[in-house]
């Protein structure tokens, strides 16, 4: 809201300097966001919270200021004079929708001269930044901007049939506007017709067919009030934002219509002349009068932390305009006034003498009760991971929860229902809440590419979404990672991790075969692992299929991990316990031993664990080797290493050597393996 | 006993004394021989002179080592092999700078000028860095920080909070609704049936928490007190640009207790901005009043920075109706709430100038942080 300096000084004695004007409203509700010259007049802007229109017009923020340095608020008290035959004989006004328009009143002025604005006019409604049209459309303005109700001027000769019906729009009707645009209109908006047409979109905008011109000669100047939300949606549908709407969708004093009503005729009087119909034509019902409000004096202190002299209490509220109704030692009660709709409650109230009395009067140093808090088991187990991912080196990555669609689509490992959607794109084409986080990934990927970087090593720590009907959906936190690495230098940042939490990697299971509830082209089928914890999918990690590399215009290989971390926060180890040591030294053994191509790591581990029983410490995988001329056809050989170590004492050669020889010979007998030499 | 004991010690080592000193003075002429030796003919001289197989002096001392009294052997063993290393090692680095002076180097010269070799760390997202500094300082506070769904429904993200069916912050164009399908209709709807929507704020969280904590208080029992941060992305349907994305992280506080006040409120929000900017001196808080429907009184916060007025966020005395629409009494207890922009002070502090910077995760913008 702008305010001309010069106008507001026409209800308030301003004598202090601006600089106190504007710090002081800002401390009270009224927060400065400009101030700038026009002329010889200051233009303060002003932002008004939704919750007071009464400080949309130079009345209701002069009453501020009349609070604040308690001067005297001089508002007019317009009183035109009726020389004409009753309004009511001229026209008739009925409402056939009151949730949408609760009242409707119009008085009736004959006889204008339609002309320039005088200069005081003009001025302050430029100061505004408000454009100047004749006299008549400046003066509804003018009381617009006094007073913060919305007025509307018809010429009164082209309205059909002598009747102002206010309806419901019936759908697809037409309706041209002052701007000449026609809008198709739908049940719901509020419309002011006569009796053929709509002439104006109540509280939004009046109709080309019935502006006032040059030509003007009778009025119907038009005072109502108008359902918000309606104003708003009609607003908002056609994309028709105006001072008038701005106000009616916040809410315009219900008792303050008349006044304006009669503030404009009486100014359209002495500046264009006329003369005024008597009487008011209205419609609609008044506003049931509000009951009054307690305030207890103890809540006070309970709510603030300071005491509020009781007499300060009760003047801040009269000045505001309240009507105390009782007072006693334990409490005040009042009326709040018509023009302040936000004031319903007795919080309401302690909110109002806290910022007149001055939210500075609080105090910044109270002894705040100490209390215990505790990190929860995810931030401390997110922690950990975030560190492990940190020290392998790679970034952390944050990306949009909603992608487009096709990226759901390439490559859904976690869910086959559709994915949800936002009725508007949260940014450009992303409307489908992800539910992989990996496609984010490689987008940034991309970009990275596209830049040149040459290290681009990146995880994300975020949620997918998978839809539940009815219910809220499955929000899993999930860890992604795109990398430029291999992808068993992958799986052994993912086995760090569940090492890290857990505690042991090795209750986790690697399988080929991709699970039933996922799907997509992302992922090379041959070389992407399907990770298990427990039998319970924990998530995967692969190399991207070519359908995937060109998907983001990227050159292989790029592989890519995503863990669900549900299990890794649910079964971490928090506090770790030591084991004791044992002291005699180890015993390591090579063994090379080739077997059939078809013969996994996985077949050989077990068996291994298993033979090397209690001294069995470590295994260390080490390579395959694949050799047709050494090995023969359909033949590789796994080289690894084991330790052994005894609680009892130290190993012989001979010990060793037997366990070594036992793992061999089961290989041998249960999957065809054989020494190498 | 004491004195007894040491001279009988005494009387029984003093030929072990003497060959440990043998041996030192044997290790000392040779460490001096290999030393002077200036070609590898008078290093050759002096290994044989000292460590030669059949003759040297080395291994005369070890033959001393049968004269020891038998219960010193242990001990003169160890001081042999200790003194036969000690001039091994002494011949070795003599053989080592001869060669090396001599023209055919062992190892090619060392350019100790050279990098080191990278080591390749990740960082965190400038947002986590933040997010974590905020929890840890609020911790400090005695706020535990929770977290909650990011898909809302009308009661967490409207209704319990005040946001009545007309108010304006319900418009479709100021939420991301979600769209319904499905067969039943009921994909994209809460169990009321109505649209759910990306949460435009983290109070619903706090609303989840106190529906909790009210929850599990035993009939007539008292309602616990609560007193949490909760953190996370929330989403807006504004353009992006410089200041704007429609996805952000909100931080809020909720303190709800007995004799809970304005002035805690103030008080928390000094200590936390004393922590978080811990290098202004002579920090104040400063209240303007606002308007959130989930607070009565609202205000915004700002505090003293360069001179002027930094705005850190909103805040206000928990609104009764919100502490009703979860089952605490208004009578009984108060409470106030606070929300920052997690984006807007990590931005201010890092010198971030567009925030779409921070979701473009451009690998040399990450690794300034």
């Amino acid at each position: 809201m702008i305010i001309s300096k010069d106008w507001l000084s026409d209800y308030v004695d301003l004598a202090m300097p601006l600089d106190e004007l504007t710090e002081r409203l800002t401390l009270t509700g009224l927060n400065l966001e400009g101030v700038e010259n026009v002329g010889d007049d200051t233009a303060i802007d002003l932002e008004v919270t939704s919750n007071r229109p009464d400080c949309l017009g130079h009345i209701g923020v002069a009453r501020e200021v009349s609070v604040l340095w308690e001067r005297e608020l001089k508002k007019p008290d317009p009183q035109p004079k009726e020389t004409g035959p009753t309004a009511s004989s001229e026209i008739s006004v009925d409402i056939t929708c009151p949730e949408l328009c609760p009242r409707y009143t119009a008085r009736v002025i004959k006889g204008v001269k339609i002309g320039p604005s005088p200069a005081w006019l003009q001025k302050r409604l430029e100061s505004l930044g408000c454009a100047v049209i004749n006299n008549v459309v400046d003066i509804t303005n003018y009381v617009l901007f006094e007073c913060g109700q919305p007025l509307h001027a018809f010429d009164l000769a082209k309205l059909q049939g002598g009747k102002i019906i206010v309806r419901e729009a019936i759908e697809g009707e037409d309706f041209t506007a002052i701007d000449h645009k026609t809008y198709k209109l739908s049940p719901g908006t509020c419309v002011i017709a006569d009796a053929e047409r709509a002439v104006a979109l109540g509280g939004v905008m009046g109709g080309a067919d019935t502006e006032v011109s040059d030509d003007t000669i009778d009025l119907l100047i038009e005072a109502a009030d108008f359902d918000p939300l309606s104003i708003r949606t009609t607003a908002r549908a056609h994309h028709l934002h105006s001072p008038s709407s701005y106000r009616f969708e916040r809410g315009v004093d219900p008792e303050g219509l008349d006044w304006a009503s009669r503030r404009c005729c009486d100014l359209i009087l002495e500046l264009a002349g006329g003369t005024l119909y008597e009487g008011v034509v209205e419609a609609g019902s008044k506003t049931e009068p509000t009951g009054d409000i307690k305030l207890r004096f103890p809540q006070i202190l309970r709510l603030l932390g300071i005491e509020v002299p009781d007499a300060e209490v009760r003047k801040i509220l009269t000045n505001l305009g309240c009507t105390e109704t009782h007072c006693c030692d334990h409490c005040v009660k009042v009326i709040p006034p018509t023009w302040r709709a936000d004031l319903t409650r007795e919080a309401d109230l302690l909110e109002e003498v806290a910022r007149i009395h001055g939210y500075e009067k609080i105090p910044e140093d109270v002894g705040v009760r100490m209390a215990p808090s505790h990190r929860t088991r995810q931030d401390v187990v997110l922690e950990r991971i975030r560190h492990v991912l940190t020290a392998s080196g790679f970034d952390e990555a944050l990306t949009l929860s909603t992608v487009e669609p096709e990226w759901v689509e390439a490559h859904r490992p976690w869910t086959t229902e559709a994915p949800l959607v936002t009725s508007t794109p949260v940014l450009r084409r992303a409307n489908a809440l992800r539910q992989s986080v990996v496609p984010s990934l490689l987008g940034c990927r991309k970009t990275n590419v596209a830049m040149s970087n040459p290290v681009i090593e990146q995880f994300e720590i975020a949620r997918v979404y998978l839809p539940r009907a009815g219910q809220l959906p499955d929000e899993r936190l999930v860890l992604a990672i795109a990398s430029g690495r291999e992808l068993l230098e992958l799986k052994g940042v993912v086995e760090a991790l569940v090492d890290e939490t857990i505690g042991d990697a090795r209750d986790l299971t690697t399988k080929a075969q991709r699970p039933g509830d996922s799907h997509g082209t992302l992922l090379e089928p041959g070389r992407t692992a399907w990770f298990l914890l427990e039998d319970a999918q924990l998530g995967y990690g692969g190399e991207l299929s070519e359908a995937g590399l060109d998907m983001f215009d990227l050159r292989g290989p790029v592989t890519v991990a995503e863990i669900d971390l549900g299990p890794l926060v649910e079964s971490a180890e928090l506090i770790h316990r030591a084991e004791p040591l044992v002291n005699f030294p180890p015993m390591s053994r090579d063994l090379n031993v080739v077997f059939d191509d078809s013969v996994r790591w996985a077949d050989v581990e077990p068996i291994v664990t298993v033979e090397g029983g209690e001294l069995l410490e470590n295994i260390t995988f080490q390579e395959v080797y694949r050799d047709t001329e050494r090995l023969g056809k359909g033949k590789k050989s796994l080289l690894w290493s084991i330790t052994l170590r005894s609680p009892k004492g130290t190993l012989t050669s001979e010990q060793a050597d037997a366990v070594r020889d036992r793992i061999v010979a089961k290989l041998s007998k249960q999957l065809g393996g054989e020494l190498r030499a | 006993m004491v004195i007894g004991l040491s001279i009988i010690g005494y009387s029984f080592t003093v030929s072990l004394q003497d060959f440990i000193a043998e041996l030192d003075s044997l290790a000392a002429d040779a460490q001096g021989a290999f030393d002077d030796a200036e070609d590898t003919t008078a290093l050759e001289a002096a290994r044989v002179e000292f460590l030669g197989a059949k003759a040297g002096r080395l291994k005369a001392a070890q033959k001393g080592m049968g004269s020891v009294d038998k219960p010193d052997k242990p001990t003169a063993g160890q001081k042999f092999n200790a003194v036969k290393k000690t001039i091994e090692a002494a011949f070795d680095t003599a053989t080592a700078r001869l060669n090396n002076s001599g023209g055919s180097q062992k190892h090619d010269a060392f350019d100790v000028t050279l990098p080191g070799k990278p080591v390749q760390l990740g960082r965190l997202h400038p947002i986590t860095q933040t997010i974590n500094r905020m929890k840890e300082i609020m911790g400090r506070l005695g706020f535990t920080a929770v977290e909650g769904p990011e898909i809302e429904d009308d009661w967490h993200n409207f209704e319990a909070l005040n946001i009545p069916l007309s108010h304006p912050a319900r418009d479709p164009l100021d939420n991301f609704y979600l769209a319904t399908a499905g067969a039943q209709g009921n994909i994209g709807a809460g169990p009321d049936g109505k649209p759910l929507l990306l949460r435009s704020q983290t109070s619903t969280v706090q609303i989840r928490v106190m529906e909790q904590a009210t929850a599990n208080t035993v009939a007539g029992g008292a309602k616990p007190p609560v007193r949490i941060v909760s953190l996370g992305r929330v989403y807006r349907p504004d353009t992006a640009d410089a200041t704007h994305y429609p996805m952000f992280h909100q931080i809020e506080g909720l303190l709800v207790d007995h004799g809970v006040t304005m002035a805690d409120l103030k008080s928390v929000l000094r200590m936390f901005c004393q922590s978080y900017y811990g290098d202004i001196e002579d920090l104040h808080v400063r209240f303007r009043p606002s308007f959130f429907p989930f607070t009565e009184p609202s205000v915004e916060v700002d505090i003293n920075w360069r001179g002027g007025w930094m705005e850190i966020g909103g805040a206000g005395m928990v609104d009764p109706n919100v502490l009703r629409a979860v089952g605490y009494d208004p009578e009984e207890v108060t409470g106030f709430a606070f929300g920052m922009g997690v984006e807007r002070i990590a931005m201010r502090q890092h010198h971030i100038t567009d925030i779409r910077d921070l979701y473009t995760n451009d690998v040399r913008f990450l690794a300034q942080f």
